[in-house]
């Protein structure tokens, strides 16, 4: 007998020498294994001719195994930011240790030759690789570079119209305003020196906006609405918050509203339903006629489910029967009297 | 006596009856209310009801006024005790030959409950024929005759 060797495909101790690489089992865990192998290796290929450079991840921190060479390998090279897929995994295939191992494995495993060349790459290869990276490396840059100017575009954009919006707010404000300041001191009777400084508050805010706003341009798109003067309702926006004792239109009743005896909820008779529903839900769900429509119409010819005494057949059909002995009947009755 | 219990004097009003019962066995009591035997029946059927009024609703019917019932249910001797659980009819097994409804009076008040009370828990089961729990000595015997004859 050969001495004991072990096979590192099929991991286990085996007694034949060099003849186990022949069996059947052997060449099943070696297709196998290359089956795993292959389509990282053809997913690398294709990247050969459109190396893709991608922000960096952290799942591209992951290393594939290398079948052949017996240790793992990062697949993708990255470097600061940025990520290029495949890298690491070519460059392995790339090097001539790799090559050689490839050779090894395929002469002691037996494989199938035409298979071997699937999985080295040439270094004509690598270098075509290496130049499509350079140039995926700059298309990566100019996009963004793009994006970075759309979001700045865009944020100018809302700056702008916000801009507008509040310029076009203030302007029609600042003349009622003082007409709201001079009513104050009637619904409101000896704070007069708080009502004097409520008038110049607003009076004051206005000035230094204005000129900020005026090197704005028109933006589009914002409907103007202007004051709108509800009766009651003013002077939210002032600086004394509800000095007026105005009610805030929320606490202002609809016009629908049927004021008195509204109650919430369902009502006694609903409430009793319930009840009864509860305590239908507790009954055994197979008892005889649960599914039994009380509350169904019937016409008057309806005859109950009830299983009669000299009927041939199912409960259901008695019915049936039933209806044709009846007819039979007031026939026979007919011909009788006739 | 039997003026307690409601009396159903056409289809439509037991058609009513059977429809509207729920969840509890409804008892339909054929007969006429000057016949002897019905009017026994109708003493312990009254004594009894309100003891069974969760269980049971009980409802006497004429036979002369209901004569599509009378065939229907080949009422043939009265009094005959029909029962229904949920509108759908419910066989008692008394050891007599007529499953289907119970023939004569009951000899006393404590059959008809013990009756009422396995009928109403092989409802709940969902068994439509129930063992009749009453003493084979206390059932009224008769022939059944056939229909034709």
């Amino acid at each position: 007998m050969a001495p004991a060797q072990r096979c590192p495909l099929c991991r286990q101790t085996f007694f034949c020498g060099r003849g186990h690489v022949y069996s059947r089992k052997h060449q099943r865990q070696l297709k196998e294994a290359l089956e795993r192998l292959l389509p990282q290796v053809e997913a690398a290929r294709k990247a050969i001719r459109a190396a893709q450079v991608e922000r960096y991840v952290p799942e591209h921190e992951r290393c594939c195994w290398c079948l052949c060479c017996g240790c793992e390998v990062r697949e993708h090279l990255s470097h600061g930011n940025l990520t290029v897929l495949y890298g690491g995994l070519l460059e392995h295939l790339a090097s001539p240790e790799h090559k050689k191992a490839t050779n090894k494995f395929w002469w002691e495993n037996k494989a199938e030759v035409q298979m071997k060349e699937k999985f080295l790459v040439t270094p004509q290869d690598y270098a075509r690789f290496k130049k499509s990276m350079v140039k995926g490396l700059d298309s990566y840059e100019e996009k963004e570079d793009k994006v970075i100017k759309e979001m700045a575009a865009q944020i100018r954009e809302v700056e702008q119209s916000r801009q507008e919006v509040v310029r076009s707010v203030l302007e029609p404000q600042a003349v009622p305003d003082p007409e709201e300041g001079s009513s104050a001191p009637r619904s409101w009777k000896g704070m007069n020196s708080q009502v004097a400084s409520s008038l110049q508050q607003p009076s004051n805010l206005d000035l230094p906006p204005a000129p900020e706003l005026d090197w704005m341009e028109t933006g589009p798109s914002l409907t103007f609405i202007g004051h709108q003067d509800i009766p009651g309702v003013g002077n939210i926006h002032s600086a004394l918050i509800f000095f007026s004792g105005a009610t805030p239109p929320w606490m202002i009743q609809d016009e629908e509203y049927i004021a008195g005896n509204q109650e919430i909820g369902p009502s006694y008779e609903e409430f009793l339903k319930e009840k009864e529903k509860q305590k239908l839900k507790k009954l055994p769900p197979d008892r005889v006629g649960a599914n039994f429509d009380h509350s169904s119409r019937t016409s008057a010819g309806w005859l109950p489910s009830f299983g009669r005494v000299w009927n041939n057949g199912r409960r259901w059909q008695s019915r049936h029967q039933f209806k044709t002995e009846a007819a039979a009947m007031k026939k026979q009755s007919h011909t009788e009297k006739s | 006596m039997s003026f307690l219990l409601p009396k159903l004097t056409s289809k439509k009003e037991v058609d009513q009856a059977i429809k509207s019962t729920a969840e509890k066995v409804l008892v339909l009591r054929f007969g006429r209310d000057e016949d002897p035997v019905c009017l026994q029946l109708d003493d312990i059927l009254s004594k009894t009801s309100s003891d069974l009024s969760k269980m049971a609703a009980i409802h006497l019917v004429d036979v002369d006024q209901t004569a599509v019932y009378t065939q229907y249910f080949d009422i043939s001797y009265i009094p005959s005790t029909v029962f229904f659980f949920n509108g759908q009819h419910m066989k008692v097994d008394y050891g007599s030959p007529d499953h289907t409804k119970f023939v004569g009076s009951f000899k006393t008040k404590q059959d008809f409950i013990d009756l009422i009370e396995v009928i109403y828990r092989g409802a709940m089961r969902g068994k439509l024929i129930v063992q009749s729990p009453i003493d084979p000595k206390n059932i009224p015997k008769y022939d059944l005759l056939y229909q034709d004859i």
